[in-house]
């Protein structure tokens, strides 16, 4: 969660080490900490307008990390009921994948528009493998735990991504590749228009920063429109609701729950595919654990089961997550700041309104 | 040719042995009403025919087919509505929302959507709301709207009347009889007038039996030949 960011006081030059294992604290990484100055000064540095809005902007690039990697999860479980514990593993393969594509189609001397086509190219290849995927997965084993214990789907996928990983540790390594670091080759094709800083007046914002929020909204925007706009997204939202009196008018439901896990396991991929050119992440074997608990994090925040408290939910992480990281670096020594805010979020919440923000106390209608 | 004929239908929930050889005859154009008392296997009878609570024994067929066998959106393909007991609205879904979603594929949406409102003028005014909020009679209307939008040639109806104050009751009935001028219904009804005053046949279920049947006019609601089986 925690980002070497030039503009929050840390030289993006120095190397990110990992602070924790993979498993305990996934998405914390250690940044240098500069320390000794006084809460008060740090104070009055952080209400500048420049660091304000810097850390706004901050806040929402992290919050379309988030909601991306979490829209998925909450797609599926929202409208299917299903906890899929194997929806961090299909970022990680969806970061894979994007980078395979990224290497075998950018060169040194692609540009950087060439650059960023062909990674508008890999989030299709990538939606389109991963929802594939997503679509056997759900046909072939999900599908048959319908009328079981929601443990039975919980172990089902849990096992799944255990499988996963393993099986992408082997072939990473096959290649060449270190399996916990992230893959360089792939970064290195980001264009040179999203690795550097741009000036907007006073302010220097990373073109990554902007290019997140730019897919982030896109991601958002393009679900809620799939499912208010479109007359199959209406099928989904009647389906979910009541699967019985659905079917009973015509529809699929079971082909309607099959899309529905498709589609959440595609924006999954999609997820994955935006981190493989953030240094931050990068594609990883350990992405899988990293993603898997913000997304729960902002899912429960929000409300299981609704879109709208994903996106509120994603939005309040990835703020508290920037306006702490700022004060991590520049004013607190504490390395473990930001992941305890956000944790205490959703302590907070799990103890003062389990259901989150917008939550329904059940969901799935079948 | 009936429209649906259902034979020695034997269905169970678990290992409740719920339709013992369950027997009737639906015509094109007719009311039918199933009568009985409460847990006797009315509303298993219309789950079966949808296949919902698939039968274990048995034919229910509808134009000469099959349905045992199939599932449920193929049988409501075929042109076999349900309009549930309990109304079940989408709740989350707008009125209007309601209506789009049982239109079937190949039939003018807005076309349908505007012959429910013309049909019941009392939901125009809510179309743009959540269906959650209108009022017991308002979601039966919006429920039965759905019935009719769904360009069925049979609908189930399941206790249009259950739970709703008399003249709400009166109101339903109207509108469940401009539907009958469209298509064939098959009627689960505890109020016997209602179901007697729009039905052509009857047919009297006890046990997961029927155990009666005939014509509407041959009976009143308080005839000693209804009373047997629908008195506690």
């Amino acid at each position: 969660m925690i980002p070497a960011d030039p503009a929050l006081g840390v030289d993006l030059a120095l190397p990110a080490v990992r602070a924790v294992p993979d498993l305990a604290l996934p998405t914390l990484k250690a940044v240098p900490v500069q320390s000794g100055t006084s809460f008060f000064d740090g104070l009055g540095q952080f209400l500048q307008p420049e660091t304000l809005v810097s850390v706004f902007v901050e806040g929402l690039a992290k919050s379309a990390i988030y909601v991306m990697i979490a829209a998925g999860l909450s797609l599926i479980f929202g409208l299917m009921g299903v906890l899929n514990f194997a929806h961090g593993t299909l970022t990680m393969i969806g970061a894979y994948l994007a980078g395979i594509v990224m290497v075998v189609l950018v060169g040194g001397a692609t540009g950087q528009w060439g650059r960023i086509l062909a990674f508008f190219g890999a989030l299709v290849v990538v939606f389109v493998l991963v929802g594939g995927f997503g679509s056997l997965v759900e046909v072939g084993l999900i599908r048959r735990l319908y009328d079981r214990p929601p443990i039975a789907q919980i172990l089902l996928t849990f096992g799944v991504a255990l499988v996963l990983e393993e099986a992408a540790r082997i072939v990473v390594l096959f290649y060449g590749l270190q399996p916990t670091s992230e893959w360089q080759e792939a970064l290195g094709t980001k264009p040179a228009v999203l690795a550097t800083r741009h000036s907007l007046g006073p302010l220097s914002i990373r073109g990554l920063a902007l290019f997140e929020i730019l897919l982030g909204v896109l991601t958002v925007v393009g679900i809620w429109a799939f499912l208010t706009r479109t007359r199959y997204g209406l099928f989904i939202r009647a389906g979910s609701e009541d699967a019985e009196m659905a079917q009973a008018l015509g529809i699929d439901v079971r082909r309607v729950f099959t899309v529905v896990f498709a589609l959440g396991a595609g924006i999954a991929g999609v997820a994955g595919a935006v981190l493989m050119w953030d240094q931050i992440w990068g594609a990883n074997v350990p992405l899988a654990a990293e993603t898997l608990l913000p997304a729960f994090v902002v899912v429960i925040i929000g409300g299981l089961g609704t879109f709208r408290g994903t996106v509120v939910g994603a939005l309040i992480v990835g703020m508290v997550d920037a306006v702490t990281t700022w004060w991590f670096i520049n004013v607190v020594t504490w390395t473990w700041l930001p992941d305890v805010a956000v944790f205490l979020i959703l302590v907070g919440m799990l103890i003062l309104r389990p259901q989150g923000l917008y939550g329904v106390e059940e969901v799935g209608g079948h | 040719m009936s429209l649906l004929e259902v034979e020695d239908v034997e269905t169970y929930y678990g290992e409740s042995h719920i339709l013992e050889g369950v027997s009737l005859e639906v015509e094109e154009g007719e009311v039918v009403a199933l009568v009985g008392r409460n847990g006797v296997g009315k509303t298993t009878t219309l789950r079966s025919v949808l296949q919902l609570t698939p039968p274990r024994e048995g034919s229910v067929r509808y134009r000469d087919e099959e349905l045992v066998g199939m599932r449920t959106h193929e049988v409501a393909d075929r042109g076999v509505g349900w309009i549930p007991e309990d109304r079940r609205i989408f709740s989350q879904l707008t009125v209007e929302e309601n209506v789009r979603v049982a239109v079937p594929d190949g039939v003018d949406t807005d076309e349908a959507v505007a012959f429910a409102f013309e049909t019941f003028p009392e939901l125009d005014s809510h179309r743009g709301r959540d269906a959650g909020t209108l009022s017991g009679g308002q979601q039966q209307m919006l429920a039965i709207a759905r019935g009719l939008v769904g360009e069925n040639d049979l609908l189930l109806v399941d206790e249009p009347s259950e739970g709703l104050a008399p003249q709400i009751v009166a109101d339903v009935a109207t509108a469940l009889a401009e539907a009958s001028t469209e298509t064939t219904l098959l009627l689960v009804e505890q109020n016997l007038p209602l179901a007697l005053d729009l039905a052509d046949r009857f047919y009297i279920l006890d046990n997961g039996r029927v155990v009666d049947d005939g014509d509407a006019d041959e009976v009143s609601a308080d005839d000693e030949r209804l009373r047997r089986y629908l008195s506690a």
